[in-house]
């Protein structure tokens, strides 16, 4: 073990107390303080499980099987409590709302400290020190559970940072941040590198978390299937893997390019390939003809204010059958608020919304739930009956409308035959939203409406839910769904209604919204790999 | 100004004397007291905002001690349920549970309680946000969970997934305070707390009005 070897892995199989067979066989994996090291793998890899081995939570926490070791700065973990390596190595989970358990944001910092048993002095100097390091000092007297996603993440960096770790694990911290939240971990993070921490990043987004890394692990079904330099790793990376390769990567791979890129701006200086973006990345769908069709949605300038402020302004646009537009913008544009509005739970101050041609104003929620299926971003929040079947029913139970022929065809068109005696509760990430969208359909609704469905799936479930909307949209089925992950919805949505601050800033064409900077830097986006390829590639009068 | 403890044996002062006074219009002026400290702390708005949740409570309180004894009872029942609940109201407006909890570490309750404590309050809110945030998925679906005698056959649609949800909340928060280093040994405090001699006078002080009031007066 060298100096700088924080982390040492040898022989790692492990064992859940309810599974039958190891999330992990033989890992052998050493990770040291220059190492910004990303992990990634398919959902359900083991990718979690394996951080959770660095600071002794598994097996000190969760019990299971562990044969092999896992040393931290030379001491064994099995050996030593997670109380005692806390500060060597120091994790941030992945949901940053059951993390936050203290009153104000310094008092969050202070915690761990105290836990070390630092006298007064230090702690203020250390609570200065990770506050201005995070660049959060403005939020110090906040409640951590008031401030937005990228803004809670930055305070639990700060929290550890205070403890000065020697190295930072952090499982998918950006799965459901907008591009600018990103920006501002993946800053910090770099940061934090440069000053000697080492980092250790779980996720399966690429695009994001593979630019900064100086290395790449890849787990495939619990065991080490690549571990290297990122380029190389990426060049060459198995199909079978489940990771979506960064654009750049593919590119530079199917070129043969040396030194391979790390962004599509590295890209510049090739001479333009433009027939190899349309064999690297799927058809794009073409926007929907509707002439003298009645819409299925037609929302006329609506208006929404609560407790004084403004959420909504002025928003108008239709939606067709057989159509789907993507609603698109950063967290806090008033995109969710938007969907609320469609099925009752939220009304319009000014301005009418209709649905098949008939006013909303005064239909009930129960009655709109009819005509609009809508599916939340966290599934978990719906789910109580015993079995997947049940679960779908529930909808058309309630309103009156079963149909035992249509409940079939959706458990085939969602893959969930094999699950449907199953809890809801058991079930993994993407099954559970498959059952969500699944049970927002089972009433044969006018519309679907699905919010952020993306949130922190891997790239199998986006390829696999670009295809069923494919599927629902050639059926005649409106679909309104609202994102940040603006290439899933160039993927999905030939429309785009673009928001920022509760207004709607354009509507139409995605590559026509992205080619106006000036939009996207006031929506607070970031134009896709593909369309900053394309435009870099094509002649220069001729861009979009 | 007093430390959390102070406050803490002030609150229960007044709450035993609340508890022990009999006339109403004893009660109402001892309730009037605490609004206008309410209302000096800039804490107005919440408190009827929690008063209109109260008042309901205490009319069917005051209402069953009325039909069961008499209507002084009643009334009194009524008034006493308002002005200790808003005793601890204020309390609780003008206290972090984190300084309440760090006191009575310092007093000798073990830290685990006293985070188990502070902790519970801090969740409570987002506990609350996870039920609406649940009622509307269900709402959503059709399944009616307003408030009424028609809505509680559909409550497990709310419950049950708020309860797993609860306990999956626990099991992370539990996780990632091992993470944060709780339960180890030797643990400091940021802030220290003392009971300083104007603590010991207040404490005095109050107790000592009420047991004079109570003696001459409020029975």
């Amino acid at each position: 073990m060298t100096e700088s070897q924080i982390i040492v892995v040898q022989g790692l199989t492990y064992q859940y107390r309810q599974t039958s067979r190891p999330v992990l066989q033989d890992i052998d994996l050493e990770i040291s303080r220059n190492d910004y090291l990303l992990i990634t793998g398919r959902s359900g890899s083991g990718k979690s499980t394996l951080c959770r081995t660095f600071n002794g939570l598994i097996p000190h926490f969760y019990g299971g099987v562990l044969t092999g070791d896992v040393f931290v700065a030379g001491t064994a973990v099995r050996q030593t409590s997670v109380t005692a390596l806390f500060n060597q190595v120091a994790m941030v989970f992945q949901n940053p709302d059951a993390q936050l358990f203290c009153r104000t944001v310094e008092q969050e910092i202070v915690f761990g400290l105290e836990s070390l048993g630092l006298p007064r002095r230090a702690i203020e100097d250390r609570l200065c020190e990770a506050l201005d390091q995070a660049g959060i000092a403005a939020l110090r007297r906040r409640d951590p559970q008031t401030l937005s996603g990228g803004e809670k993440h930055l305070v639990l960096i700060a929290a550890l940072l205070a403890l000065r770790p020697q190295v930072i694990v952090l499982d998918e911290p950006f799965a459901n941040l907008d591009p600018a939240n990103v920006l501002q971990v993946r800053r910090l993070l770099s940061d934090l590198h440069a000053k000697g921490c080492g980092i250790v990043l779980c996720e399966h987004r690429l695009a994001r978390a593979a630019p900064d890394a100086t290395r790449v692990v890849v787990i495939h079904e619990g065991q080490i299937a690549a571990d290297g330099d990122p380029h190389h790793i990426l060049a060459r990376a198995e199909t079978d893997w489940g990771l979506e390769i960064p654009l750049a990567n593919r590119v530079g791979a199917s070129l043969g390019l040396a030194p391979a890129p790390r962004t599509i701006e590295d890209l510049q200086s090739i001479p333009p390939h433009a027939t190899l973006i349309e064999a690297l990345e799927p058809r794009l769908p073409e926007p929907v003809d509707h002439q003298d069709e009645r819409p299925a949605v037609d929302v006329d300038h609506l208006c929404c204010h609560l407790a004084g402020r403004s959420i909504l302004a002025d928003i108008s646009f239709k939606l067709y059958p057989g159509e789907c537009i993507a609603v698109v913008g950063a967290n806090g544009a008033g995109k969710t608020t938007l969907l609320r509005h469609l099925i009752g739970l939220q009304r319009p101050t000014n301005g009418r919304i209709r649905i098949k041609g008939h006013d909303t104003a005064r239909i009930p929620i129960s009655d709109l739930a009819r005509d609009v299926g809508l599916a939340f971003q966290n599934p978990d929040n719906q789910f109580f009956r015993l079995t997947v079947d049940q679960e779908i029913r529930v909808g058309p139970e309630t309103l009156g409308t079963p149909d035992n022929a249509w409940i079939e065809e959706l458990m085939a068109l969602f893959h969930l035959e094999i699950v449907r005696s199953r809890a809801p509760y058991r079930l993994r990430g993407g099954e559970k939203k498959r059952v969500a969208f699944a049970s927002a359909l089972a009433s044969r609704p006018t519309v679907l409406a699905l919010d952020e469905p993306t949130a922190g799936q891997d790239f199998e479930f986006r390829r696999n839910l670009r295809a069923l909307l494919r599927q629902m949209q050639a059926r005649g089925q409106a679909i309104i769904i609202v994102t940040h992950d603006l290439t899933f919805a160039e993927r999905t949505a030939g429309r785009w209604l673009l928001m920022a601050g509760g207004r709607l800033l354009a509507d139409g064409v995605p590559d026509r919204i992205m080619a106006d900077p000036d939009l996207m830097t006031r929506a607070g986006l970031e134009t896709t790999d593909r369309f900053r390829l394309t435009q870099l590639w094509r002649p220069k009068d001729s861009r979009v | 100004m007093f430390d959390p403890r102070t406050k803490l044996l002030l609150t229960l002062a007044y709450g035993t004397l609340i508890a022990l006074t009999r006339k109403p219009e004893w009660l109402l002026a001892e309730w009037s007291t605490l609004v206008v400290g309410i209302v000096v702390l800039g804490q107005l708005k919440p408190y009827l905002r929690w008063l209109a949740m109260l008042i309901p409570m205490a009319l069917f309180f005051g209402g069953v001690t009325w039909w069961t004894t008499d209507r002084a009872t009643g009334q009194a029942a009524a008034m006493s349920l308002m002005a200790i609940t808003t005793t601890f109201f204020g309390f609780f407006a003008s206290t972090e549970p984190e300084d309440l909890g760090n006191s009575l570490v310092h007093a000798g309750l073990p830290f685990p309680v006293a985070f188990v404590m502070t902790a519970a309050m801090q969740f409570a809110p987002v506990i609350g946000r996870k039920a609406r945030a649940i009622i509307e998925a269900q709402q959503a679906r059709g399944i009616a969970l307003k408030p009424g005698w028609r809505a509680l056959r559909n409550y497990p649609a709310l419950l049950t997934p708020l309860l797993i949800q609860s306990f999956q909340m626990a099991d992370a928060l539990a996780e990632a305070m091992e993470a944060r280093g709780f339960g180890r040994s030797g643990r400091t405090f940021r802030k220290v707390y003392h009971m300083r001699i104007l603590d010991w006078l207040a404490v005095i002080a109050g107790w000592g009005s009420i047991a004079l009031v109570l003696r001459y007066f409020a029975r």
